[in-house]
C-alpha cells in the first residue's frame, strides 16, 4: 500500500506545467476561442512531442507505455491551463483505443448528441465503431466553452472493435482529473484576487465570508483528488470496482468544479461577471465538463448500483 | 502507487480481526458518559491492553506495537468492523500520548505512558475556559511557581473537559507569565484530579449524560515535574496536540465507513427504494465516507514518507464532522416518526445524531478551521 506518485511522475507533471505556462497562457487560450477553432495546433505539437498523447500507447507503437496513474497528473495540469482542443479525449481515450498516438481524435460515448472538437479531429470514437470526420457532415452549434466547440456529426460509421466500457471509464476519469486542475486554478486565481482587491481600506480576503467561500471550495477539491487518483489506479489495475471508483471520482470532481466556479466568481464580484476577466476560461470549462461524461447524479447512481 | 495491501499487512489484519472476534463484548457497553459505562469501558481498555491492542501505533516499550499509520488504519478498520466499544481514554492515548512522546522527558514517558496505555489512568482535556473557547489564547487560569520553585500553584476554571467526571488526571494549559504576549506565557501542566483544591462539576450534555465537566482549581499544588514541554511554551505544545486531534489520529475513517455501511443497511431494510432523492443522498454520504478514507490513506502515505501535516488537518476536521452529521440526519429521515423516540429501535441513531452535532464545534469550530485553511493554505490576509 503506497498511495502516492513517484518522483518521476511528479517531475513529468512539473515539466508539463512549465510548458503550459509558456504555451498555454490565458492569452493563448483566448486566441483559440477567438479564432473559432477552440484549438491550438502549436500547443498540440508541443504536447505530442512531450509524449502526452502517447502515454497510454504501447512503446512498440511509438508511445510511452504508461498507465492512467502516469497520465492523471498530466490531465490535472491540462485543466489548470484550460488547455483547448481534444487534449484529454485523445490522450486518455482515443490513443489507447486505437493504439496510436498520432491521430487527433475525439469521442461521442457519453450520450450527448454533440461531439466536442469534431472539426479538428480526424475521427470520432462512437459506440461500436468510428466515424471519420472527412466524409461526415459537421454542423456547429454554439458552445459555452470557446475551447470546446460542439458539433453534430452525420455520416457513415465504420465498425471498430474496442472496449467501450473501458473507453467510457477512461473518459470520465480524464474529465474528472481535468476538472480538478480547473478547480484548483479557479481557487488560486480567486485567492490572488482576494489578496489584492481592497475595499474599506483593506484586502477583501480579510473577511471571513470571503475566506469561507474559498475554504469550502478547497475542501471539495482536496477530497476529490484522492478519489481521482484511486480511480486512475483502479482503471490501470483493471480492478473489479473500476466503474464504481471512476464514478466516485467524477461525481466529486463535478461537484468540486461547480462549487469552485461559484466561489471564485463570487469573490471576484462584478469583474467575475465580465468577458474580460480570465476567470471565465476555467469557469466555462467547469460548466461544460461537470456534465460531460456523466454529471454527478449520473455517477452517484452508478455508485448506487454497486453499493446499495 | 500501489493500493494493494502487502501479505504482511493482510496478516496483521487477520490477527487483529481474530483477536477482536474473540474479545469484543457481545452486547454494546453502556455509554462511557455514565458511571457504570465508564467503568465498563475502562475494563475494556484493560482487555485491549492485555492483548497489546490499546495503543498499536505506540513504541513497544510503552505497550504499543510500533505500528506505522497504515497498520493503525488497518487496525481501526477491523476495530469498527467488529463493533468494538468507543475509546474512553482517547484523550490520553490519541492526543496526550503522542504529545508526551514528542516533547516529554524520558522520565515523563516512563511515568505516564504505560498507565495511559492500560487506562489505569484515564485522561481528560482541560483547555477551554468560560471566556476562552475559539479564542483559546485568552486563557486566564494561572500557574504560579511556589517560593521554592518546586511546585505550580494553579487557580482558575476550565470547562467542557470531556470525560473529566470520572477521569483520573487532566492535561491543562495555564497562564504562567501574565506579562507576556498572550500566546506566550502559557504552560502545559499535567494535574491529578484528586489533588486537594480540584473540584469537578459535571455538565449534562445535550443527550443528558455528563460527558463533560467544569474543573475548578483553587490553590492546587502540583510538582514542576508535571510540566510538559518548556515553561511558557504551552501554546506550542497545545498546538501539537491539536494537530493530532484535527488530523488523522482521533477520527479514523474506519469509524465513518462503519457508520455509513450501517446507514446503507438501514436504507435497505427500511427505506422506500422508489424515493430516489433519499437514495441519491444515502449513496452520496457513503461516497463521502469512502472519500474520507482515501484522503486519509493518501495523507498517511505522506506522513510515513516523512511529511508532517499542518493546516491541511483542518480540512479533515470539517469533512468528517459535516459528514457524520449528514449520515445521522439521513438515518433519522429513514426512521421517520421513530426518530422522536429516545428508547426505540433507532435509539443508537438518535444518540448518534446528538453526538454528531458536537463534531462541528469541538476541537476548534468548523468556522475556525475555515479561517485556518484560508489563512495558512490559501494565504489570505489575516483579519484585523
Amino acid at each position: 500500500m503506497r498511495f502516492a506518485f513517484t518522483d518521476d511522475q511528479k517531475l513529468f507533471a512539473e515539466g508539463l506545467r512549465d510548458l503550459l505556462e509558456k504555451e498555454c497562457t490565458p492569452a493563448r487560450v483566448r486566441a483559440a476561442w477567438d479564432d473559432g477553432t477552440g484549438h491550438d495546433s502549436t500547443l498540440w505539437s508541443h504536447l505530442a512531442d512531450m509524449g502526452v498523447f502517447g502515454m497510454l500507447v504501447p512503446e512498440s507503437a511509438g508511445g510511452l507505455g504508461g498507465t492512467e496513474i502516469d497520465l492523471v497528473l498530466l490531465l490535472e495540469e491540462l485543466g489548470r491551463a484550460a488547455a483547448p482542443g481534444p487534449v484529454f479525449e485523445t490522450a486518455a481515450v482515443v490513443a489507447p483505443a486505437l493504439g496510436d498516438a498520432a491521430t487527433v481524435g475525439t469521442v461521442a460515448l457519453d450520450g450527448s448528441p454533440y461531439v466536442p472538437h469534431a472539426h479538428v479531429a480526424s475521427l470520432v470514437l462512437v459506440p461500436g465503431g468510428i466515424a471519420r470526420t472527412e466524409g461526415s457532415t459537421l454542423t456547429a452549434v454554439d458552445s459555452i466553452d470557446g475551447g470546446r466547440r460542439l458539433f453534430t456529426v452525420e455520416g457513415p460509421r465504420e465498425p471498430f472493435a474496442y472496449d467501450e466500457a473501458l473507453a467510457f471509464d477512461r473518459g470520465a476519469l480524464a474529465a474528472a482529473a481535468y476538472l480538478v486542475g480547473v478547480s484548483e486554478r479557479m481557487i488560486d486565481v480567486a485567492a490572488e484576487y482576494a489578496r489584492q482587491r481592497e475595499q474599506y481600506g483593506r484586502p477583501i480576503g480579510v473577511n471571513q465570508a470571503v475566506k469561507h467561500l474559498l475554504a469550502d471550495a478547497l475542501l471539495k477539491v482536496e477530497f476529490a483528488k484522492p478519489a481521482v487518483y484511486r480511480a486512475a489506479w483502479s482503471v490501470a489495475a483493471d480492478e473489479p470496482t473500476r466503474a464504481r471508483d471512476v464514478s466516485i471520482a467524477k461525481a466529486f470532481a463535478s461537484d468540486a468544479a461547480y462549487r469552485s466556479s461559484r466561489s471564485a466568481m463570487q469573490v471576484h464580484g462584478a469583474i467575475g461577471y465580465t468577458w474580460e476577466a480570465d476567470l471565465q476560461l476555467w469557469m466555462k470549462k467547469a460548466w461544460a465538463l461537470q456534465r460531460a461524461w456523466g454529471d454527478a447524479t449520473f455517477h452517484r447512481r452508478r455508485v448506487a448500483e454497486a453499493v446499495l | 502507487m500501489d493500493l494493494r495491501y502487502t501479505p504482511e499487512q493482510e496478516a496483521f489484519r487477520a490477527e487483529a480481526r481474530a483477536w477482536l472476534e474473540a474479545n469484543v463484548p457481545a452486547e454494546p457497553l453502556p455509554s462511557f458518559d455514565t458511571e457504570v459505562g465508564f467503568a465498563r469501558h475502562r475494563e475494556w481498555e484493560r482487555t485491549l491492553w492485555d492483548g497489546r491492542w490499546s495503543a498499536v501505533s505506540w513504541p513497544e516499550e510503552y505497550g504499543g506495537r510500533g505500528a506505522d499509520y497504515l497498520h493503525w488504519l488497518i487496525f481501526e478498520e477491523e476495530y469498527y468492523r467488529a463493533g468494538a466499544p468507543g475509546r474512553v481514554n482517547q484523550n490520553g492515548i490519541f492526543l496526550l500520548g503522542p504529545t508526551i512522546m514528542e516533547v516529554g522527558t524520558e522520565e515523563q514517558k516512563a511515568r505516564f505512558l504505560p498507565t495511559m496505555a492500560s487506562s489505569e489512568i484515564v485522561w481528560a482535556q482541560a483547555w477551554s475556559e468560560p471566556n476562552a473557547g475559539s479564542d483559546l489564547a485568552a486563557i486566564r487560569s494561572t500557574g504560579v511557581l511556589s517560593d521554592d520553585g518546586a511546585e505550580w500553584v494553579l487557580n482558575g476554571q476550565k470547562i467542557w473537559a470531556s470525560r473529566a467526571v470520572w477521569a483520573d488526571w487532566c492535561f491543562g494549559i495555564f497562564r504562567t507569565d501574565p506579562e507576556a504576549e498572550r500566546h506566550r506565557g502559557l504552560t502545559f501542566v499535567l494535574v491529578p484530579l484528586d489533588a486537594p483544591g480540584v473540584t469537578v462539576r459535571p455538565i449534562a450534555q445535550l443527550d443528558g449524560d455528563t460527558g463533560f465537566a467544569e474543573i475548578f482549581f483553587d490553590d492546587v499544588h502540583v510538582p514542576v515535574e508535571n510540566t510538559l514541554g518548556e515553561v511558557h511554551q504551552g501554546w506550542r505544545v497545545a498546538m501539537a496536540t491539536a494537530g493530532f486531534e484535527r488530523g488523522v489520529s482521533l477520527r479514523s475513517p474506519a469509524r465513518f465507513s462503519a457508520t455509513a455501511d450501517r446507514l446503507v443497511a438501514l436504507w435497505k431494510e427500511h427505506a422506500d427504494p422508489s424515493d430516489t432523492a433519499l437514495r441519491d443522498a444515502v449513496v452520496d454520504v457513503w461516497m463521502q465516507a469512502e472519500g474520507y478514507k482515501l484522503h486519509t490513506y493518501m495523507t498517511v502515505t505522506q506522513m510515513i514518507e516523512g511529511r508532517t501535516i499542518g493546516a491541511e488537518a483542518s480540512l479533515n476536521k470539517i469533512f468528517w464532522s459535516e459528514m457524520d452529521v449528514r449520515i445521522h440526519e439521513l438515518a433519522l429521515d429513514i426512521a421517520g416518526p421513530e426518530a422522536e423516540r429516545m428508547d426505540g429501535p433507532f435509539e443508537r441513531w438518535v444518540d448518534g445524531f446528538l453526538f454528531s452535532l458536537s463534531g462541528p464545534i469541538y476541537a476548534g469550530t468548523n468556522e475556525i478551521q475555515r479561517n485556518i485553511i484560508a489563512d495558512r493554505v490559501l494565504q489570505l490576509p489575516r483579519g484585523a
